[in-house]
């Protein structure tokens, strides 16, 4: 995957509107944006309308880049992101044709850590390290929740489970993971 | 709605981070999330924590309409194209090394900080340069409106500099890239705050410059028309 600060430059690049650099930015980063827009929609047509979007808005706000705290990759990819939420929460949206099945099987109890998962950066390493010290539970729905984008409704009935144990699994695994990667940041 | 007490402002961030946060609630806090720098830092603290489960997305390559789709739309918002600069001395890339990314982030810091002046009246184009010198620190800024109203002024700010010589002088460059020769736009002082007049006629060819130049020349400036002496600061040209 493309070095964040090579792709800082190539930003850099783009604000001053140069379409070279945003061809070689597209090149370098849309493989892995359209794979998280396929993962949340689960549709190929949509995931290509919101990419297709998702860039534009990248070439035309490029500019709030510079007040973001996050890396390169995480401001494109939460663009991304919502992008393919609000596609989702759309009113008559048409579901049931997906070409893509959730991974609800692939993450079990006594499925290899995620820190085989994740890779092997610093960050990736801590997240890992917390998300184990969650209950299965709790790893397993934030987990879902994430890569699929499913709502407290999608995950309790996909999960069979009552709606407030969800919420609950949600918001304690949430707050736990927090204290312990801040504990990690000191 | 303003959400007051700090662990809901951190839930609520960390489940909109998540997805989870959905409907009305989702578009709530996306509202407040304009006038709530404090809350944004909230979300992408929490988006960078979440991060590295991106990983689990596989990468998919997109069909070639994808790019051709958003190139499109992108040439349809601008009929701005920026000269790629490949030969000669002024349009090489290596000559502008260092001041590439110092003009560009610096500029995109001006450009946010200009956008949260509410302007009374319509704003204007502007461009900006902010130059620096071979370590990439800055010391001028110039900018003007692309559509002067008048005269053509071009403002200039000069934050840093060596100590000049009473034989020494500087002398400011437009750059336009590609092959093509910079042009002089006169002499400059070392003052802080300065104005310097343009000349109507080469105002497009500014708006479609790669970039200015600071050269220091001898006194009463280049003896050839070109830049004779060192160059002292550069950057690109930005539009706002």
């Amino acid at each position: 995957m493309a070095d964040n600060d090579a792709i800082t430059e190539l930003m850099a690049r783009c604000a001053l509107r140069d379409q070279r650099a945003f061809a070689e930015l597209y090149r370098q980063t849309s493989a892995k944006l359209y794979g998280v827009a396929i993962r949340i929609l689960r549709r190929q047509d949509w995931a290509e309308e919101v990419l297709q979007e998702s860039f534009v808005n990248i070439w035309n706000h490029i500019a709030d880049y510079s007040t973001s705290r996050s890396a390169p990759m995480t401001w494109m990819t939460a663009i991304v992101r919502n992008r393919a939420l609000d596609w989702l929460r759309r009113p008559n949206l048409e579901r049931g044709d997906e070409d893509y099945d959730l991974l609800v099987e692939a993450l079990p109890d006594d499925a290899p850590g995620p820190e085989t998962l994740l890779g092997n950066s610093r960050d990736a390493r801590a997240l890992a390290d917390c998300l184990k010290q969650l209950s299965g539970n709790q790893r397993q729905t934030i987990m879902l929740a994430y890569a699929h984008g499913l709502s407290h409704g999608e995950l309790a009935s996909h999960l069979k489970e009552p709606l407030g144990t969800v919420k609950t699994w949600i918001r304690r695994g949430l707050d736990r993971l927090r204290g312990c990667m801040d504990g990690k940041v000191n | 709605m303003k959400y007051q007490s700090e662990p809901l402002r951190d839930a609520l961030a960390a489940e909109y981070a998540l997805g989870t946060l959905q409907g009305s609630a989702r578009r709530r806090f996306e509202r407040s999330l304009k006038d709530d720098p404090e809350l944004r830092r909230l979300v992408t603290d929490w988006q960078s924590r979440l991060a590295p489960l991106d990983a689990l997305a596989a990468p998919v390559q997109p069909p070639a309409r994808v790019w051709n789709a958003i190139l499109d739309r992108i040439r349809l918002a601008s009929g701005h194209r920026v000269s790629p600069a490949r030969r000669g001395l002024w349009g090489n890339l290596a000559f502008w090394r260092g001041a590439a990314i110092v003009s560009a982030m610096a500029a995109i810091v001006l450009a946010v900080s200009l956008s949260t002046i509410t302007p009374t009246k319509r704003p204007q184009e502007m461009m900006v340069v902010v130059m620096s010198d071979e370590r990439s620190t800055p010391g001028m800024t110039v900018s003007w409106p692309m559509q002067p109203k008048g005269e053509a002024k071009i403002r200039i700010r000069v934050m840093g500099h060596e100590t000049m010589t009473p034989d020494q002088a500087w002398e400011l460059w437009m750059v336009p890239g590609g092959d093509q020769k910079p042009v002089s736009l006169g002499l400059i002082n070392t003052d802080v705050e300065q104005e310097l007049t343009v000349p109507r006629k080469l105002m497009p060819a500014m708006n479609e410059a790669w970039g200015l130049a600071m050269s220091v020349e001898p006194a009463g400036g280049s003896p050839t028309g070109l830049p004779t002496g060192r160059i002292m600061f550069k950057g690109q040209c930005v539009k706002l």
